[in-house]
């Protein structure tokens, strides 16, 4: 994994159930195409430093804390976006080569390219004549 | 420098599941919604703040960078519009895709929000990062928190 995939071992993870459900679910999209599954999703307000892509037991997390600047005194008006963080998670299938994953996340849209192993590649199966 | 979204809480939090984000919608807490609010999970998702001396909107359009979202103000009511397009692979041209989940918005969005009264519009500014773009519109002077002084009797 790059170096975003790597960072953070649980220093901004919340633990408790209660911090868990004050997350907003990122939309994403996610599609097959070269030999890898690719994951695009929406994290607005997220940077570099404060997104977490983990695998453990096949599961990737992907976590990232809203960071926007507000200031002191600000008071909510209106308010569509309730929680300061987006996680989401999904179970990899075996296929996946977890090594070699690798993100990157621009303008707060996380891309992720999940390589599937050498040995799971689509092969094409040449038909012989008759 | 960098606080907390909760202090947006105005109600209930949305949770994580797919199914409480669809029992809130259907059952809004008795409130009465705005008029041009909009199904969570629409894109782009915005929130307003007020401070002392100004308004601050924030529109979490991620994927989009300051030149493709318009921001306009009429007769106190804010717009933005834009158009995003889907993510294309620069690397893999033709290859054949399938796609198994397509959450994501695509295409052209424009959304309208009312404003208290009494902004500056002509010192708004705004700016972009990480997705976020970030709307300060000043409060006009008159409009201000004022101290008053007591004067011994």
């Amino acid at each position: 994994m790059n170096d975003v995939a790597q960072r953070d071992e649980g220093a901004s993870v919340p633990t408790s159930r209660e911090q868990r459900a004050e997350a907003l679910l990122p939309p994403v999209d996610i599609f097959e195409q070269g030999n890898a599954l690719h994951v695009i999703a929406d994290m607005p307000g997220v940077t570099h430093e404060s997104l977490s892509i983990e695998v453990d037991n096949n599961v990737l997390s992907l976590e990232g804390e809203v960071r926007i600047e507000m200031p002191e005194g600000l008071a909510a008006i209106y308010a569509e976006v309730r929680a300061q963080r987006f996680v989401r998670r999904f179970t990899l299938s075996h296929e996946i080569d977890t090594d070699a994953i690798q993100a990157r996340i621009e303008n707060g849209v996380v891309h992720l390219v999940l390589p599937k192993k050498e040995t799971h590649r689509t092969r094409r199966i040449e038909v012989q004549p008759a | 420098m960098f606080d907390d979204l909760r202090r947006f809480d105005t109600g209930p939090f949305q949770g994580v599941d797919w199914f409480r984000q669809l029992m809130d919608e259907f059952f809004t807490e008795g409130g009465a919604a705005d008029i041009r609010a909009v199904p969570r999970g629409s894109y782009p998702m915005i929130n307003v703040g007020r401070t002392d001396d100004a308004v601050r909107v924030y529109v979490f359009a991620a994927g989009l960078s300051a030149g493709d979202l318009e921001v306009s103000i009429q007769d106190n009511v804010l717009t933005v519009s834009g158009k995003r397009e889907a993510v294309v692979p620069e690397t893999e041209g033709e290859e054949r895709r399938t796609d198994f989940r397509r959450e994501r918005y695509r295409g052209a969005f424009s959304r309208s929000l009312a404003l208290p009264d009494g902004l500056d519009v002509e010192r708004a500014e705004a700016r972009f990062r990480h997705g976020v773009c970030e709307v300060l519109l000043p409060k006009r002077e008159e409009l201000k928190p004022r101290r008053i002084e007591i004067r011994a009797a």
